[in-house]
């Protein structure tokens, strides 16, 4: 193949290569963009889909969950467990509520499908543990979640978000705190 | 080589060696197993074997209902988990006979160019990686992590997002949000130009690619390939301009192809098709209409949360829509092929009246583009099988399902 003079001239000077260490240079000056994970944190932002908190009643201060069982019927993974007998007034109780967050998605339909905005998920993600044990989240501890992560303006922007108005106007309404808001 | 002592001549005696590339090497882009017979340097025969991620996800289909199904979509190809889901939904849609609303339309368009640009990213990162170019690899992901972003506040995930449903999508976009995106097509366009400054003249680089796992535009049809494999070989076919959904035939743009079909030029069409992309979003931001974001066929999808929690009607079309899926389905079967980064995904649905699928077939690209790998590196060096496996971008979860 022939050469033309100016490829030439490209290829002794390595002028490619200075390109691209030229931009290697001007990149070591700019503000670096990782983070140093454990020690700088970002914050998720706000509907970020993590570890599951059954949502405490703000009247009752119990779980607002009533045991329909529609969260269970619809996961797709199958990890809610929920067991429930007749109380004395004939009202159900819900006895057990477990979730195995290990085999779970993380894909909101429990969320999505709860009638009474009774589960959530939190944006808690760092959680880890040495047995299968500690993955099996039973009502009490998912309550605890709840207090621990949700509770306050949290939970109310987080169930803006999940039941918000779906059929917004762009055009004519001021986005809302929950969905566009940074971290 | 192994070499022995043979017969009386006591010349050496050489027969090939059996190499095993994988399933845990880094190069393969996953759990993809090659069985490589080496003379010297040179590949005389490879077998792949796949299987190693399999999961049943079209038979775990057949249990679960057609809104059920969505998650595993996710998994297959988890890079763009986002164009996987469109093309489910697009697919239960038409075998429904519903339809998505405008804007839910336009959301789908742009969220699934995002998918193609962040899938592209990665594929750049790990086939520069693999070929030696370490410095793309973190500039990608410096772009990769705006884009990941920006699913995170739109539906609460970075990679597997469930997000679009059947009959629209989840979540509204926001002015903010879309601000953002906006944002984003500014700056990206300059960082392309970036990654072309490092390689696209690189001599390392145009020699381990120029010329490399050729395939001709005929073989490139008759193997079944698709999406940049196929164009980059001179085949101008794109399932976005030949069978549209989504709002693609109301946009402007272009099916960029390649002349020689090797490695460079594949690369080059995955390049131009970021431009492409970019230009795709923007005009959907542009022109993004106002309006619902769910169809309203009250058999077939989800009723809007506030409308549940008022009335009974509603809360109990709730119920049977998430345990039992659509009860007046119709019966007969569907395929819809959509443009994923990687090809022609394609889900053929058969549907038997019920509300969960008699039968979900996935089409995926990287099954086929595996089978074409033995082609391209039989009787090349055995180097060149890392550019070949990177060059036809597969993914295995999508190939073993
Ligand atoms: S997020 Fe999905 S997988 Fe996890 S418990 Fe809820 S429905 Fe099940
Ligand atoms: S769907 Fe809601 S109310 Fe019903 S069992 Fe699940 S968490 Fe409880």
């Amino acid at each position: 193949m022939k050469m033309t003079f100016n490829d030439f001239i490209k290829k002794v000077f390595f002028v490619e290569i200075a390109k691209g260490l030229a931009l290697t240079m001007k990149e070591l000056f700019t503000p670096a963009v990782t983070r140093q994970y454990p020690k700088e944190k970002r914050n998720p932002f706000p509907g970020a889909r993590a570890l599951h908190a059954l949502v405490r009643s703000d009247v009752t201060g119990e779980a607002k969950c009533v045991g329909c069982g529609l969260c269970a019927a619809v996961c797709p993974s199958k990890c809610i467990h929920i067991y429930t007998t007749e109380g004395s007034d004939t009202m159900k109780v819900v006895n057990r509520y477990e979730i195995d967050v290990l085999r779970c998605v993380f894909c909101a339909f429990c969320v999505e499908a709860c009638p009474f905005g009774a589960i959530a998920l939190t944006d808690h993600f760092e959680y880890s543990g040495y047995s299968r044990e500690e993955f099996h989240y039973t009502k009490e501890r998912l309550l605890e979640n709840w207090d621990k992560y949700m509770a306050g303006d949290k939970g109310k922007i987080y169930f803006e978000r999940f039941w918000g108005p779906k059929e917004k106007d762009i055009a004519h309404s001021k986005p809302s705190v929950a969905a566009g808001g940074g971290a | 080589m192994t070499i022995e002592k043979t017969e009386a001549n006591g010349r050496l005696k050489a027969e090939e060696l059996t190499l095993n590339m994988g399933p845990q090497h880094p190069a393969t882009h996953g759990v993809l197993r090659l069985v490589l017979e080496l003379d010297g340097e040179t590949v005389v025969k490879c077998t792949p074997h796949i299987g190693y991620l399999h999961r049943g996800v079209e038979k775990l289909s057949e249990h679960s209902t057609y809104f059920q199904v969505l998650p595993l979509t996710d998994r297959l190809d988890y890079i763009s988990s986002m164009s996987n889901n469109i093309g489910y939904c697009t697919a239960v849609e038409r075998l429904f006979g519903i339809e998505a609303p405008e804007r839910a339309l336009y959301i789908r368009t742009m969220t699934g160019e995002m998918a193609r640009i962040l899938s592209h990213l990665l594929w750049l990162a790990t086939h520069a990686l693999d070929i030696g170019a370490m410095t793309v690899f973190l500039y990608c992901f410096r772009e990769r992590e705006k884009l990941v972003d920006l699913f995170e506040r739109l539906c609460g995930a970075r990679l597997t997002v469930t997000y679009p449903r059947i009959g629209g999508v989840k979540n509204d976009v926001t002015d903010e949000w879309l601000d953002s995106l906006f944002e984003f097509t500014e700056e990206f366009p300059g960082r392309i130009a970036e990654y072309e400054t490092l390689i696209d003249r690189n001599r390392i680089w145009l020699q381990r690619t120029k010329g490399i796992g050729v395939i001709s535009a005929e073989e490139a049809v008759n193997r079944g390939l698709s999406g940049p494999t196929l164009r980059g070989s001179g085949v101008a076919y794109d399932v976005r301009k030949y069978m549209p959904y989504g709002v693609y035939d109301r946009l402007e743009w272009e099916v960029p192809i390649g002349k020689n079909g090797d490695v460079y030029d594949r690369y080059r069409v995955r390049m131009e098709e970021f431009r492409q992309s970019n230009s795709i979003i923007r005009q959907c931001i542009e022109r993004i209409p106002s309006g619902p974001i769910l169809a309203d066929e009250p058999k077939f999808v989800l009723p809007a949360k506030e409308r549940v929690l008022n009335d009974m009607e509603h809360l109990v079309q709730q119920f049977i829509l998430m345990t039992k899926g659509p009860q007046t389905a119709p019966k007969g079967d569907v395929y819809v092929a959509t443009e994923v980064p990687k090809g022609e995904l394609g889900y053929y649905i058969i549907s038997d009246g019920t509300g969960k699928p008699y039968r979900m077939r996935v089409r995926a690209p990287s099954f086929v583009h595996v089978a074409a790998l033995p082609g391209l590196c039989e009787g090349n060096l055995i180097a060149d099988v890392i550019a070949n496996i990177g060059s036809i971008d597969i993914v295995l979860g999508e190939c073993d399902r």
